[in-house]
């Protein structure tokens, strides 16, 4: 498995696009977060001064909340990630290159893991970055930081990383279904945006709630942060093993179709 | 005993009505250069393709080393189906060093290799930046990496200038001495006639002939001859009844004579009936002749 990343990294290292785009991610996310801060900050502010009761400690990034907060809005940014895989399988297509690493002697089978194991990495990219700004953000903004408290939700990462895993293996689907990056991005994009909400609207609930989007945008919900309990409304304050199992699931399955489409066609 | 290196037994692919390939056999050995002829659209590619596992047969099998396809087997076969495929944005030594890793072999025998294929200055250039016939030489040069046992080279000098083509001419023959196994597809019929050892040959996806080269090259002997009176050598030449059929081509007589009838036979035999030929020379039936003969 290391032997085939290996080889996937090998491809992407010469990338010029790759890089760029991930960079852009990144530095989107960590400007975002820390921009962010002042705003919230400001809000928190405002708010203090007009409330009969003084508001505790509001902050949306004191530990450990922040790792529940952080995570939710964080996966508002996987459509770039998204775009980035569907970008490294649909080239393989168009390159044909796909052809001829099957021809020098790796199975479909391998071309898959080695792919599999390169979303890992980004993957894991994407929530070390989130690990990194919460701590920093979360060890600034916190009045007595306790090891408890750091570790407190941590959780929710690995969730973001199930959710980051499982929504890429949705676009490398995707990817490998239409082979063209052009019409893979605005297919996903149309899905997403469009097409689910839409059926979502008109189908019944127990047919509505099990769409993949749904599915994996909804495993993390929304953080319960003080201004929210302010109006009483309150939310999931935890990731359910029910709603996890459901991605898992989903990931499976779009892994399990990949690689049937890729085994029945002709390369 | 020699083992089949390739066996084909019965191979379709159906692409809906149209059959690109039609119960296709072929035995390949050990050793064997082997030429792969038939007209554009014949099956050449679409075969090749299968054996390598990236085209799906619609039925009939194939074996390579007489045991059942895996990708190990293609680990020990280096090939190039229509055009080279390489990463554009990577440089040609990259490439070869990723196609190493796929077969697991070492980096050490890169450098020898674009040594051989003359691309040891352009190593750190992008692939795209290649000209066509260093895109063919990228392909060869990985085609050679790991020590296959089998070379499949489809179409090795498309594109390639008068040089180019020959250095691969040469390059191939320096190859099959070592042993290995050659499936060559050409339309290079005086190449295929130099090179290879056997030729099959595939028209609408069935294969109408198999067989050595060298029995179609020396398969009857055709004579050239030319004297003073021409119309009584003709008479002569029709009277013997060793000679299959004369033809006349501008100023000489083109004679098909009987397998055990050689040159030096007719001569001797004119000679003494009172002809004095002026010319006389064998001529060797080509490959390119048989071919245009078969699929006409």
């Amino acid at each position: 498995m290391f032997k085939l990343l290996k080889i996937d990294f090998k491809k992407i290292r010469g990338s010029k696009v790759f890089w760029i785009l991930t960079g852009l991610y990144a530095l989107l996310i960590i400007l975002f977060f820390f921009g962010v801060q002042g705003f919230l900050d400001n809000l928190a502010e405002e708010a203090n001064k007009k409330s009969p009761i003084p508001l505790p400690g509001l902050s949306a990034y004191s530990l450990p909340d922040i790792w529940h907060n952080l995570v939710y809005i964080a996966g508002y940014f996987k459509i770039f990630l998204g775009v980035v895989v569907i970008i490294l399988i649909t080239n393989e297509y168009s390159y044909k290159t796909i052809r001829q690493n099957v021809i020098c002697g790796m199975s479909r089978w391998d071309f898959l893991k080695s792919k599999l194991a390169t979303i890992a990495m980004i993957t894991l990219f994407a929530t070390l970055l989130v690990f990194i700004i919460g701590s920093i953000l979360g060890l600034m903004h916190t009045d007595d930081v306790t090891v408890g408290k750091f570790f407190g939700k941590m959780e929710f990462l690995l969730a973001y990383y199930l959710e980051i895993f499982t929504y890429l293996c949705m676009a490398f689907l995707i990817g490998i279904l239409v082979k063209r990056s052009g019409f893979a991005i605005g297919l996903m994009l149309l899905y997403f945006y469009i097409v689910e909400p839409v059926a979502r609207y008109y189908l019944p609930d127990y047919i509505g709630d099990y769409m993949p989007k749904h599915v994996i945008g909804t495993m993390i919900d929304v953080p319960n942060t003080s201004i929210m309990s302010l109006f009483g409304v309150s939310f999931q304050e935890y990731v359910g093993i029910l709603d996890a199992a459901l991605v898992f699931a989903y990931m499976i399955l779009f892994i399990g179709l990949a690689y049937w489409i890729m085994k029945k066609r002709d390369l | 005993m020699e083992e089949n290196v390739l066996s084909i037994q019965n191979l379709c692919k159906n692409y809906g009505r149209i059959k690109a390939v039609d119960n296709l056999c072929l035995q390949v050995q050990s050793g064997n250069v082997f030429g792969i002829l038939g007209p554009n659209g014949s099956g050449k590619t679409t075969t090749l393709g299968i054996v390598l596992s990236v085209i799906n047969a619609s039925g009939g099998t194939f074996s390579w080393f007489g045991k059942e396809p895996s990708k190990e087997d293609r680990k020990k076969i280096g090939a190039i189906l229509e055009v080279p495929i390489f990463y554009p944005y990577l440089s040609g030594e990259t490439n070869l060093k990723i196609v190493a890793d796929i077969k697991g072999c070492s980096y050490d025998s890169i450098p020898e290799l674009l040594d051989i294929v003359d691309l040891t200055e352009r190593r750190n250039s992008k692939f795209q930046t290649y000209s066509l016939g260093m895109k063919q030489r990228l392909a060869i040069a990985a085609s050679l990496l790991g020590n296959p046992e089998v070379l499949i080279l489809d179409e090795p000098t498309n594109g390639l200038d008068p040089q180019g083509i020959a250095e691969i001419r040469e390059l191939i023959l320096k190859i099959s001495t070592r042993g290995i196994t050659i499936l060559l597809a050409s339309h290079l019929l005086d190449e295929v006639q130099k090179i290879c050892s056997h030729v099959v040959v595939l028209e609408k996806g069935k294969n109408i002939f198999t067989g050595k080269v060298s029995d179609i090259v020396n398969a009857s002997t055709l004579v050239e001859v030319a004297a003073e009176d021409m119309a009584s050598l003709e008479l002569k030449l029709k009277e013997n009844e060793n000679v299959i059929s004369v033809e006349k081509e501008n100023m000489i007589f083109l004679v098909n004579l009987k397998e055990s009838y050689q040159s030096d036979d007719l001569n001797r035999s004119l000679f003494s009936q009172g002809s004095t030929l002026t010319h006389l020379a064998i001529r060797k039936r080509s490959l390119e002749n048989y071919f245009l003969e078969l699929t006409s």
